[in-house]
């Protein structure tokens, strides 16, 4: 897997938001994008566990949801994100690796991204990406020290982003309106595919 | 913000044990600054139990400790203030220390079910799983009537795939509590996973079937949800492959009437969606809509 990745505003938002309103708790969602001359575009994230991770159903339905909304807005499933309960927990397996194994059924150049605990009160990047390692397990991907710096694979689409999420976390909260599926699943007007009103205008 | 509201909101977070530990760090130094912590009386103590968890939360250690030593000087040798202690050291301390202040807890006294189970949250913290579990096992054989700890153990079970092992702990949670829908969720879910799908549909209709008011109340609403998600799942993988159904290791029957419960499933979840006309309620209706007619 040696695809440049690039990782959109509201994508980055939307996994910080997920994050930030469960400290406590793991949560999980999936990447839409599409692959631009050889490159992985991740344009958005679809938020979808908090209560419990390791169970299936609800996964599964969320998944083909969000598949479906994918394809009407062009776009496709191209990975996965979570993050864990514990602080210094930051591995994938053995519940993502199951899900990001199906991602990669239908494409090929999946990505998975665990949330780095770390990093993720600082404004710097907290993404920790994970690729396939042999044939179905996932490990970080070689370059995962350095990833999102200058000369990485893996970059966002604005250096600034990290901090701008921070700072609408810690000052305006925007993360407390935030949605997911599990949300949705208590109330059906709970917008967990596109979560607009928490997204700033201009991103 | 005035005092008073403050101190009322934080009193609403310990009445519901609401963990905002942002929001209760904030309100509590208010609080801490305004001087007003013994104006509080005898709720000035849960007060600083709550202060103190919350600026551990957030890593404020100096806050916490303050806290602490307000609270240990007042109830010396109290085992509700050696847990916070325990706490505070398992927020810096080394996990040899951690387990080590517990063990000697316990070794003062081998009934000490808070100690006991904070050493194995630590042991899970460190990924001795298969310490964590025989521990738990030993706690629960002690303190059977804990729902906490038999939710705890399905959830390690499950976190590493042993799903029929999670499914046992559950049923005992359910013995335990058996009106409350959430551990039925959770059950029909685990037993979903497990591949068990007659057995995970029966427990989502009991879902359903707990709250026979609110059924007749349309459109659901709350974890009803859910379990009418749960339902047309299961019904429409056990028509699409009827095999599923002869492969429950509960050997639960699969209703007859396997078709009607799938449309009526059909049914609730798209009410639930109705009289709502904003457009983010109109988007995920249609994309719910077409997931349930693609058969």
């Amino acid at each position: 897997m040696n695809s440049p990745v690039t990782v959109c505003n509201q994508a980055y938002l939307k996994i910080f938001f997920h994050a930030a309103k469960h400290p406590h708790r793991s949560v999980n969602g999936v990447l839409i994008g599409k692959l631009i001359d050889n490159t992985v575009v991740i344009e958005d994230a679809i938020p979808l566990l908090h209560h419990w991770t390791s169970l299936s159903p609800m996964m599964e339905i969320g998944l083909d949801l969000a598949g479906q909304y994918a394809e009407s807005v062009k776009l496709q499933i191209v990975g996965y994100y979570q993050a864990c309960e514990r602080l210094h927990d930051t591995a994938l397996a053995p519940v993502g690796e199951r899900v990001a194994e199906k991602i990669r059924a239908t494409f090929d150049k999946a990505i998975a991204f665990v949330i780095n605990g770390e990093t993720f009160g600082t404004g710097q990047p907290a993404l920790i990406p994970y690729i396939p390692v042999g044939s179905s397990s996932w490990g970080p991907h070689p370059e995962s020290g350095s990833a999102f710096s200058a000369s990485s694979l893996f970059q966002l689409a604005s250096p600034d982003i990290p901090s701008r999420a921070l700072k609408l976390v810690q000052t305006d909260h925007i993360h407390q309106a935030f949605g997911d599926f599990d949300d949705h699943l208590e109330d059906v007007t709970i917008d967990w595919l596109r979560n607009a009103a928490c997204l700033p205008v201009d991103v | 913000m005035s005092l008073s509201s403050a101190l009322e909101t934080l009193a609403n977070y310990r009445a519901n044990n609401t963990r905002a530990s942002l929001d209760t760090f904030k309100k509590g130094a208010q609080v801490l600054k305004a001087n007003a912590v013994s104006k509080l009386g005898d709720d000035s103590w849960d007060f600083l139990e709550q202060l103190m968890l919350a600026a551990i939360d957030i890593g404020r250690i100096d806050i916490a400790d303050a806290c602490l030593k307000q609270l240990s000087d007042k109830f010396p040798g109290s085992q509700r203030v050696e847990i916070l202690q325990g706490i505070r050291i398992e927020a810096t301390g080394s996990s040899e220390i951690q387990l080590q202040y517990y063990v000697q807890l316990l070794k003062a006294d081998p009934t000490n079910a808070a100690a006991w189970k904070r050493m194995i949250s630590v042991l899970r913290r460190n990924g001795e799983l298969a310490e964590a579990v025989e521990e738990l096992t030993l706690y629960l054989d002690t303190f059977y009537s804990d729902l906490e700890g038999w939710l705890e153990l399905a959830d390690i079970y499950s976190s590493c795939n042993r799903y029929t092992l999670a499914l046992q702990s559950l049923s005992h949670a359910l013995l335990l509590s058996p009106q409350n829908p959430f551990t039925v969720l959770q059950f029909a879910e685990t037993a979903y996973t497990a591949g068990d799908l007659p057995l995970a549909l029966k427990m989502f209709l009991l879902v359903i079937d707990m709250d026979d008011e609110s059924a007749a109340k349309e459109p659901p609403q709350g974890y009803n949800i859910r379990a009418w998600y749960g339902i047309k799942l299961c019904t429409r993988r056990l028509i699409q492959s009827p095999s599923l159904g002869a492969s429950s290791s509960s050997k639960t029957p699969v209703p007859k009437s396997l078709n009607a419960i799938e449309e009526l499933a059909t049914e609730q979840v798209l009410v639930a969606f109705r009289n709502k006309r904003d457009a983010g309620t109109k988007l995920n209706r249609d994309v719910t809509t077409r997931w349930m007619a693609a058969f």
